[in-house]
């Protein structure tokens, strides 16, 4: 009872949480499109006769824009948690934005995916090694490395290693997007830039953060007795130092997807890749505020509820904190 | 097919380290910034003219059907119903795919029919017959007919219910009547003599023929039916649109079937410049077009001189790229800081900074091949001791020599801004570069809230064209010009009325002068910033071929088409920057 009174606590908590953030990111958001100029209306109906006037204002009042923010946008979330996410503005008859996501969620979420995947196969040997030689050339090395990862612009080392990989060498893809419905090596092919490109600081992040924690693991009286037990260095590592190190690499994971996001808006405008970036990028730049303001709460459930996973996974890292929580 | 990698296997690969590589999207001119200038060299130099050709297409020997192509484009159009729609460049070629115009421009400069099979005037040119081809089916299998087209122009000209014109109201509005006379055949009246008007019947490929059916669909956007050489597939929104061959276009091939020669045709859109190119060398896009006037000279020519790429390039009937001013606010309502400006600005040394010096400098609107090109407009020289004077007078007056630039958040556009910053300070003007996106910078256009702007427009064709943005729209002499689209705010009597005569003047010759002396008139009087003309290039992997497509139909679309025109009367418009003929497209393996 106690157990399952304690996960309602938490599901509570959290909800409320999600609220919190839906509300304030999502005001936030088109409080700052609002800002920039150029209106919906003025885009859409570009022209200032009498009858486009008169067409503009039709197309305000249809579209809730001729309401206070606060309204509009009250408007919206009413909208938005009972399932519908609106449309998209057009003089040509607007499309409802839940296509759009439904078509490009998948493919950024694979993307992001892949990255994190990529960014955590190479980051975690490397910071152990590093940990392991700490303070020798070994480990110097890799630090540089890193920092100088972490200073390049995603999409420079795109367009970089697009030539380089992708005309030179012929290895893989520079513009378009097959899906795995396409074969696997077609697919990996169209995102193998994109995902090195958004791995690369992620790469940098991890390894100094896990690089951190390992040294200080290392330190501890456990490790002494593991060694002493006569275990190779190898075991104690990955077996022993590595999970306890591991909780700060787990909550920078979770954090790190905003950041993602945002690195995916310009890589699949370069790549021409379908994804949830290139929609976000569009709707900014079409004024689409409706749109806008759903990718976003979007973005946000998924930013807290996987933040919530991650909670959960501390637990099964370290059964000190279930033991507690318990 | 990956360009260059075959015969460059053994090439060294240098990568030097960090690379400041900027994002390039579409600009007046300019590629990366290199500390490498031109050489000195024009387009004529380096053969990239249209007179040069596309390279390859005679060693290429006879079209070869199948396959499909990927054609990189910069932006995506936010519709494709077209009455409504308002195409990006991009556009107007993705819209050749699926739709035919009643006329295009051949390569005399002249509209000849092509969905019509002829277009009369009366002797008045007010009364305009139009007679359309028979046989010709959209691709729901229903009919060309005269009653279709009427209701596509009403559509256009905002007066068929249940669709919404934007632009083209404006553009037609010399439109009185329009009458269907018979299965085939419709007439056309003006309220003035109009003798360009099969001109605005291709209006850069906009006005499309759709089907009755799209045009009553309340989905018009994504139920596109024309009756062009390709049948609308699939349109994923900034990312491609897919098309497959129509099996029944109304053209016919030398080889007795119908154009086109491929399969399909898929637009995907790539806005990087930069980009765009890497896609194409790494064989990932089959053709690209590109305004980039330096990496034409520095990359594309020598890799279609040693048979890496298929290009063609024109500066023919080209846009130009200028500076609009805003004539309806201080600074630019005065017709000194104009004149100061232009004098401070040496366009030839920016010219060479932003593209090589390879396109030709502009004094006014009118491009070369177009009716009332001039070379020498009055535009003023570069003088800066000339354009200081102009300054100091004017601000002895109690005036502000000072200005906001708005460009677009380009970094070529950017450079060019900066480019203008210094000359103007020289001269004592203080310049403000502001930075908008596309979609503002429209908008801030429209209601003319701006003093100046980087700018790009008025492709070649008839001269007539500039009636829409020049025109003051007023009847009666007022403070400001009624025209909306008169974004620069020009409202002189003069430009009206060589507007208005050269719209309806009958005489070749004397039309000829009406639009030599507007061009003078907008070189003179510095309305605008002139530039330069922006020559486009189409550039492909160099097993595709017949970028400007076959001869242009004669009157009996049972017979072939040859594969070029016996002379310019019968071949198509050299130009590209309103887009090119796709049926003559073909891949070899």
């Amino acid at each position: 009872m106690n157990n399952a009174g304690a996960l309602l606590s938490k599901l509570g908590v959290r909800l409320i949480q999600l609220s919190v953030v839906f509300v304030v990111v999502t005001f936030f958001t088109v409080s700052l499109i609002s800002l920039v100029p150029g209106k919906p209306e003025n885009l859409v109906i570009p022209f200032d006769g009498t009858a486009e006037q008169t067409q503009r204002a039709e197309f305000r009042k249809k579209n809730d824009l001729d309401q206070p923010l606060p309204i509009r946008w009250a408007r919206w979330a009413k909208r938005f948690v009972s399932g519908d996410m609106g449309n998209t503005y057009s003089s040509t008859g607007s499309s409802p934005v839940s296509d759009k996501v439904k078509d490009a969620a998948p493919i950024s979420g694979l993307l992001i995916l892949y990255t994190q995947v990529v960014a955590l196969a190479i980051s975690i040997p490397l910071a152990i090694l590093a940990a392991y030689r700490n303070n020798t050339w070994v480990d110097k090395v890799i630090s540089t490395l890193a920092f100088g990862a972490l200073s390049l612009p995603s999409f420079a080392v795109a367009i970089v290693l697009s030539y380089f990989f992708g005309v030179q060498l012929g290895w893989v893809k520079t513009s378009g997007y097959n899906p795995l419905g396409d074969g696997l090596a077609l697919h990996l092919k169209s995102v193998a830039v994109p995902v090195i490109a958004l791995s690369l600081g992620q790469i940098a992040v991890y390894m100094r953060l896990l690089r951190s924690d390992l040294v200080a693991t290392l330190q501890e009286d456990f490790i002494l007795m593991a060694k002493s037990k006569g275990i190779s260095s190898r075991r104690v590592l990955w077996r022993h130092a590595l999970r306890p190190s591991s909780l700060t690499l787990l909550t920078v994971i979770g954090l790190n997807v905003g950041n993602l996001i945002g690195g995916t808006i310009v890589v699949e405008v370069l790549f021409s890749i379908p994804g949830m970036g290139k929609e976000i990028g569009a709707a900014i730049l079409g004024r689409q505020y409706v749109a806008l303001q759903s990718y976003v709460a979007l973005i946000a459930i998924f930013f807290v509820l996987l933040n919530f996973l991650v909670d959960y996974l501390y637990t099964v890292l370290d059964p000190r904190i279930r033991e507690r929580g318990a | 097919m990956r360009i260059g990698s075959p015969k460059n296997a053994r090439r060294r690969r240098v990568l030097a380290g960090l690379l400041a590589i900027s994002l390039t999207a579409t600009a007046c001119g300019g590629a990366k910034s290199s500390d490498k200038d031109g050489d000195g060299s024009t387009l004529e130099d380096k053969n990239l003219t249209a007179a040069a050709g596309e390279s390859g297409l005679e060693e290429a020997g006879a079209p070869v059907r199948g396959g499909s192509v990927v054609y990189g484009v910069e932006a995506d159009s936010p519709s494709y119903c077209l009455a409504e729609g308002q195409l990006a460049i991009s556009g107007m070629l993705v819209v050749r795919a699926v739709y035919d115009t009643l006329t295009v421009p051949n390569a005399e400069g002249d509209y000849v029919p092509y969905l019509a099979k002829a277009i009369t005037p009366n002797d008045a040119y007010d009364e305009w017959t139009i007679e359309l081809r028979d046989g010709i089916t959209f691709h729901n299998g229903t009919d060309l007919t005269a009653e279709v087209v009427k209701n596509n122009l009403d559509a256009y000209r905002g007066k068929y219910p249940g669709r919404s014109s934007l632009l083209f109201t404006f553009v037609l509005s010399n439109i009185d009547t329009i009458d269907v006379t018979g299965d085939l055949t419709l007439v056309v009246k003006t309220k003035v003599p109009w003798v360009a008007f099969p001109s605005y019947l291709y209006s850069s490929s906009r006005l499309g023929i759709m089907a009755q059916e799209q045009l009553d669909d309340e989905n018009c956007a994504k139920n596109l039916i024309g009756t062009g050489p390709f049948k609308f597939e699939e349109w994923k929104e900034n990312t491609s649109f897919k098309a497959v061959r129509n099996e029944d276009y109304w053209q016919i091939a030398p080889d007795g079937e119908p154009y086109p020669y491929l399969d399909a045709i898929e637009f995907r859109v790539s806005p990087d410049g930069q980009q765009r190119e890497t896609a194409l060398q790494a064989g990932d896009l089959d053709i690209i077009h590109t305004t980039n006037a330096q990496t034409m000279g520095r990359k594309w020519a020598g890799m279609r001189d040693k048979g890496e790429v298929t290009m063609f390039v024109s500066e023919e009937q080209a846009e130009v790229a200028f500076l609009q001013l805003n004539n309806t606010k201080p600074p630019f309502d005065d017709l000194r800081m104009r004149r100061a400006m232009a004098m401070a600005a040496d366009r030839d040394q920016i010219n060479q900074i932003m593209n090589d010096g390879l396109p030709t400098i502009a004094n006014g609107p009118i491009s070369s091949g177009t009716l009332g090109y001039t070379t020498d407009t009055g535009f003023p020289a570069y003088d800066k001791d000339a354009a200081k004077k102009l300054v100091d007078e004017y601000v002895k007056e109690g005036n502000k020599a000072e200005f906001v630039l708005t460009v677009t958040n380009d970094p070529d556009v950017k450079k060019l801004g900066q480019l203008v910053q210094t000359r103007a300070k020289d001269i004592g003007v203080n310049v403000k570069i502001q930075t908008r996106d596309q979609a503002a910078l429209v908008t801030d256009a429209i209601a003319r809230d701006y003093q100046a702007m980087t700018f790009r427009n008025y492709p070649g064709g008839d001269p007539d064209s500039l009636y829409v943005w020049f025109h003051s729209g007023n009847k009666e002499p007022a403070d400001a010009p009624a025209n909306p689209v008169n974004f620069a705010g020009i409202n002189d009597t003069e430009v009206d009325r060589l507007l208005d005569e050269g719209r309806s003047e009958t005489d070749p010759a004397k039309r000829k002068a009406l639009y030599e002396e507007l061009n003078n008139r907008m070189g003179e009087q510095v309305f605008d910033l002139w530039t330069w003309f922006t020559p486009w290039a189409v550039v492909a992997q160099p097993n595709i071929h017949g970028i400007l497509g076959p001869a242009l139909p004669g009157d009996d679309i049972t017979k072939p088409v040859p594969a070029a025109g016996a002379d310019d009367a019968h071949s198509p418009s050299l130009g590209l920057a309103t887009a090119h003929s796709l049926i003559g497209l073909w891949k070899t393996n």
